[in-house]
Formats: C-alpha cells, structure tokens, sequence
C-alpha cells in the first residue's frame, strides 16, 4: 500500500503540494489529474524519492521515503515508467532492461535477459530487442521503458505522463499495453491528461489544484454530476480537456 | 661543495629571474599580435598563394613541441645560415613566432564570426574594405577574440618557461640555479611555480576586465 | 647552405628507440591522464562542497604552472622524500597529474552535459550510485568527449618533448644526440618538427574515426 499523508513540498516560495492525503491500495488504479502545474508530476516523484518532502510522510509498503535505508526497499518496490522515456542511450533495449535486475537484484545475466526478451515480445518488440534507443521510435521506446520498469517486477508501477511525448498512433500502441496490465491487476498510479483511458481503466480518480487535493473518488461517480463534476474546477477542468 | 643556505639576495635573484620572463613574455605578446594579426588581415582581403603557405606554416608550428622549435632555432639556423644567435635572440623569434601562429587562428576566427550582413551592409554604404575591416569588424573580432586570446596568453607565459633549457636567465633558470645550490628542490620549484601561478592569475583578471570593457559597448541597454 | 637529410639515415634506428619510449611514456599518461581525470571529474560534480573546493584547487594549481616546473619540483623533490623513482617513471606520473587536470574538465563537461531524466531513471531503479557512475556516467561522458579528450592527448605528446630535459631518452632527446653527433642540428630538428605534426594529425584523423565509431549507435538514426 502506498501511504502519502500531508504531504507537502515547496520548490523556492511557491507551495506545489499542500496537505495532500492519499492512499493506494494494492490491485488499485488509481489516476492523477488536474492543471499543469498543480503538482501532479511532483506528486509521484515524492513517492519514488526524486523529490524529497518538505512535511509530511509517505510510505510504501511501510517503508518511509524520507529514509535513505527505506527508501532503498521502497524502490525496490516501485517502478517509475517516465515522459520523456529516460532510456540508456548507450545500451540496447535488452540491456536497459537487465541493467537493474543484474546490479540491484543481483539476479543472473541469462536469466535477466531471457526475462527481458520475453518481456519485449509481450509487447510486440521481440525482433528490436538489440535496438539502440536512437533507432527506435517514440513510442517502442516508451514501451521499452514498460519493461525496464516491470523488469524490476515491482507492486506499484508510477506512470508520469508517460504518453504527453508521443503522436495518437504510437499513444494508442503504450494504452494498449498499459490496459493490459491494469487487466491483469498490476497496481498503477497514473499521471495523464488521456481522459477516455482514464475514464476506462481507472479504479478511483483524484484530482489536484494548485497543490491540494479535492477531489478522491471512484471513477464513476467522479464523471457524475452529483459527484465529481459538482466540484465546479473539475466540471471548469473537464470541458476544457473535452475542446482539446 | 657544500650545499648553502637560502640568503636575502636569492629574492632579487628570483626577481630577476620573473623580470626576464615577464619582459620575453610581454615583447614576444606585442610581436606575436603584430605578426598574427597582420597575416589574419592579409587572409581576409583573399591573396591566393599567401594563404596557403601562412595556413601551412602555423599547423606546424601549431602542432610541434615548443621545445623543438627552439633547438631549431639556437641550433639549427646557426649551423646552417652562419649566423649567431644568442639565447635570448633565439627566444625571441621562437616565441614571437609560436604566439603568432595561435593569434593568427583566433584573429582568423573572430574575423570570420562576424555576420555577413553587417559587412555587406557597409560595403552597400560605399565604405571600402579597409574602413569596413577598421571600422566594423576590428572592434567587435576584438571582443570576440578576447576570451580565447587571454586562454592563449596564460598558456604561452608557461611556455616561456621553455626557453631556460637554451640557458636564457628567466625564472625558471634562476629556480635551477637555486636548486643546485641549495638542494631544497621542494622550496625552490614551490616558490618558482606560485609566481607563474600568480603571473597567470594576473594575466586572467585582466583578460576578464577588458573584455567586461570591450562589450559593454555591446551591451544592450534597452530602448 | 644544402638541406641534406641523407646524414639522418644511419641514424634512423637510434631515433626510432626514441620514438617509441615516447610512445610508451605517452600511452601511459593518457591511461594514467583519463583515470585521475575520471576521478577529479566526479570530485567536482560531488555533493560534497570540501570535495568538490580539492578538485578545483588541483586543477587551478596545475594549469597555471608551467610542466618543466611541474616536472623538476617532482624530478628533484621526490628523492628528497626517500621515493627513487627513476625518470621514465617520474616523466609518465608528471604527465599524468598534468594531463589529469585538462582531462578532469573535459570529463566534467561531458557528466553535466548528460540528460538529468537518465540519472534520474538509474537512481530510481535502485542503482548504486557507484554503479550509476560507473555503467551509466561514465559511458556516455566519454563517449561524448572523445573529441577533446583527443585534444588533450595530442597536447601530452607535444608536452612529452620536455621529458627530454630529465634525461629520458624519448624521441626529441635521441634527436638533440643525433644533432651533436652529426653536426647538422637544422635537418635534424626540422625534420623532427615535422615527425610529430605528422604524428599529431595522424592522432587527430584517429581520434576523430573513434568519435564516429563510439558514438554512432548514441545518434537518433533512422526511426523504425
């Protein structure tokens, strides 16, 4: 379970989260919206630890981020699939992938890799498996960043826009995959501005303002009109995603 | 003999020594960017054969050790050419010639990043090419330059240190003659190289307050 | 006044002992150069402000002092403290600490230039943050600065001439024994300054051939 309970974090004098309480249960999709610049990126890079907290806790799996030791074994738990992929320009997507199992789980190379090409053809990249990043495109790369994060096997996987630098085409090829996994029970918190995916495969969505959290609930009743769109922002939020 | 002890006058020995080296290092600056600078102005008014000959020249000397081009110098044009030269003659010319061949790429550079336009521009407005290059281009190749020039210039005072081993009496030089005689090789090069590094230091604060000088002409000021 | 170089021939085999100690002194210093230029590189770009105050100190002091003097303080001072190196080893150690220095900024260009994101993937993984400057920095700052790496090794080859003064026989002290024992100092040294221009640019093309070969599966080639 991913425990964040009054969360706050200041970058310089501007407050990007303030008193956010939220609570991720294992087998949970749960998706992030709101604003740019309501705190929904930040938000996820205080659970795996890029950030750190300027009050407030949040633990995973019991394990307090703010702690150098926990934070090791909160990590371990977690996997961050990232917006502008972050793929290892120097080494092929196999080896991006088994860099961590091999380095952190100390797992042996064969078996690492031969996780890692069955990994790559579960979604649809078996024969780039010893592709640079350099020649792949936009979205093989990000699906490349999917299975560097599940190589990890991790509980919770954090998504942070992960689909804002592709084009419809290769968005759709992630969703796919991502709908997948959120069939097969993986625990996935997810940033995104994609509301029909949202909309889809979300348990509960909840939704941030400047910094503070207003709206938690399931997702149909955040859709509905006594709900969620009673909330005048999210219904203000809503229609403009809709002219977008 | 004995080994002595440091003595009040090695201070003046030392002074000497860095006047030596200052003084090389100042006249073979000032001859380094009459000649670089003359060759860059030669090039940019496009004499053909000129050019290449130039171009060739300094990648040579460029890309050889200082050290060579001295021995060249010291000894080889005596042998050959029979004529004398002395240490300090021979430093001279080898140095002048160095900076000039590393001046003359920065000029060339600099000359060159000034836009097109602006040339064109003056050119169109009847000025001749000497106006042009006196006028629109020197002030602001010098601004350009300056940075790249003052990296050049601390590394050529090093340089300088060179010239001790054709037996010219400049700092380093003294800092041998000390060490032999006292024997305190670790005083002695510590003492020898914190001047260089101050010299150096000195050299670059300059280098960083002309410059601040020269583009603050540039410097956009707002309407 | 005749340039003859026929007199350099016998003496062919002489020089080219000196060129190849010039080799060996040189080969080493850049394995020697890279190595403490790695380690100043990271110093700088630390979290420890003490760490990062030692690197810049190190660097500033030994590019703004002169090599000869770099070398005599370490030719003449090291016997003092009980260490007999002998003046292959001194030249290889002088060059290094030297080369080090220009190499650490190199290296420290390359680790800032790389894409924070990738960092922040490794450090997110789990990774070590030994390992993380091991299989991740490192890798791709040098791949990125083969080219001015390239620079500073050429600059060592020209500053190992200077070794000559300490008695190391490398290719410009063979060239100063051939110069007196011929009595034709000018052909000597002159072909001598052409020997390492040739060598230099033979460098240069190689250096540059590495760059491409290094760095061409880093470039965004075709997109499938």
């Amino acid at each position: 379970m991913i425990k964040a309970e009054n969360v706050k974090k200041v970058f310089g004098t501007v407050t990007v989260l303030e008193d956010v309480n939220l609570t991720v249960n294992p087998g949970e999709v749960v998706t992030i919206l709101g604003s740019s610049g309501s705190g929904k990126s930040t938000l996820i890079r205080c659970i795996n630890g890029l950030e750190k907290l300027d009050g407030g806790r949040i633990t995973v799996d019991e394990f307090d981020v703010a702690k150098p030791k926990e934070l090791a074994e909160a990590r371990k738990r977690s996997g961050t699939v990232f917006q502008l992929f972050n793929l290892y320009p120097h080494m092929t997507a196999v080896q991006n992938i088994t860099l961590a199992p091999i380095e952190v789980l100390k797992r042996p190379k064969a078996e690492a890799e031969k996780e890692a090409r069955d990994l790559l053809a579960s979604v649809g990249l078996g024969d780039r498996a010893d592709a640079f990043p350099s020649q792949l495109s936009g979205g093989q790369r990000q699906r490349v960043g999917i299975c560097r994060a599940l190589a990890m096997k991790p509980r919770y996987l954090l998504l942070d826009e992960v689909t804002s630098a592709l084009d419809p085409e290769m968005t759709a090829e992630v969703l796919n995959i991502l709908a997948k996994l959120a069939a097969e029970g993986t625990t996935m918190v997810f940033v995104t501005h994609e509301m029909e995916f949202a909309r889809q495969i979300s348990d509960r969505i909840v939704f941030l303002e400047k910094g503070k959290l207003v709206v938690d609930l399931p997702t149909e009743r955040f859709f509905a009109e006594d709900g969620g769109l009673a909330n005048p922002r999210v219904a203000q939020f809503l229609s403009k995603m809709r002219k977008d | 003999m004995r080994y002595s002890e440091f003595t009040p006058f090695d201070i003046v020995l030392l002074a000497q020594g860095l006047g030596v080296t200052i003084g090389l290092f100042l006249a073979t600056t000032l001859i380094g960017l009459l000649i670089g600078v003359g060759l860059a102005t030669i090039r940019y008014y496009r004499l053909p054969v000129l050019t290449q000959v130039v171009t060739f020249i300094t990648e040579l000397l460029k890309n050889s050790p200082v050290l060579v081009q001295l021995f060249l110098v010291f000894f080889g044009l005596p042998a050959f050419f029979r004529i004398n030269v002395t240490p300090v003659e021979a430093a001279v010319i080898t140095m002048s010639g160095n900076t000039a061949a590393f001046i003359y790429v920065i000029a060339v550079s600099a000359i060159e990043s000034i836009g097109r336009d602006q040339i064109e521009a003056a050119r169109v407005f009847g000025l001749t090419r000497w106006q042009v290059l006196r006028h629109v281009i020197a002030p602001q190749a010098t601004a350009f330059a300056i940075g790249p020039l003052t990296g050049l210039l601390v590394n050529q005072l090093q340089v300088t240190s060179l010239i001790s081993v054709i037996g010219v009496m400049d700092l380093t030089k003294i800092g041998n003659t000390l060490n032999l005689r006292t024997l305190q090789p670790f005083i002695v090069w510590a003492v020898v190289g914190v001047l260089y590094y101050l010299c150096a230091k000195l050299i670059a604060w300059l280098g960083v307050r002309l410059e601040t000088r020269l583009r603050a002409h540039t410097a956009w000021k707002g309407l | 006044m005749r340039l003859d170089l026929s007199i350099l021939v016998p003496h062919l085999g002489f020089l080219a002992q000196g060129a190849l100690l010039t080799a060996q002194a040189c080969g080493l210093a850049l394995i020697g150069s890279l190595i403490m230029g790695a380690l100043v590189a990271i110093a700088r770009t630390s979290s420890s402000k003490w760490l990062r105050w030692v690197a810049f100190a190190y660097v500033d002091l030994f590019r703004n002092v002169p090599f000869i003097v770099q070398l005599f303080f370490f030719y003449y001072g090291l016997p003092e403290l009980g260490i007999y190196i002998d003046a292959f080893t001194t030249g290889v150690l002088s060059l290094s600490i030297a080369g080090g220095a220009f190499a650490s900024d190199v290296i420290r260009s390359g680790i800032l230039a790389i894409d924070p994101g990738i960092i922040e993937a490794a450090e997110v993984s789990g990774l070590s943050r030994r390992t993380t400057f091991t299989k991740i920095v490192l890798p791709i700052a040098l791949r990125t600065s083969i080219r001015p790496l390239g620079s500073v090794f050429v600059n060592l080859i020209l500053t190992s001439s200077i070794l000559s003064t300490i008695t190391l026989n490398e290719l410009t002290g063979t060239a100063k024994i051939v110069a007196s024992d011929t009595f034709k100092p000018f052909e000597v040294y002159v072909v001598l300054l052409v020997v390492y221009a040739a060598l230099t640019y033979i460098v240069s093309i190689l250096i540059g051939l590495l760059h491409k070969r290094l760095n061409r599966d880093l470039v965004d080639g075709a997109v499938a």
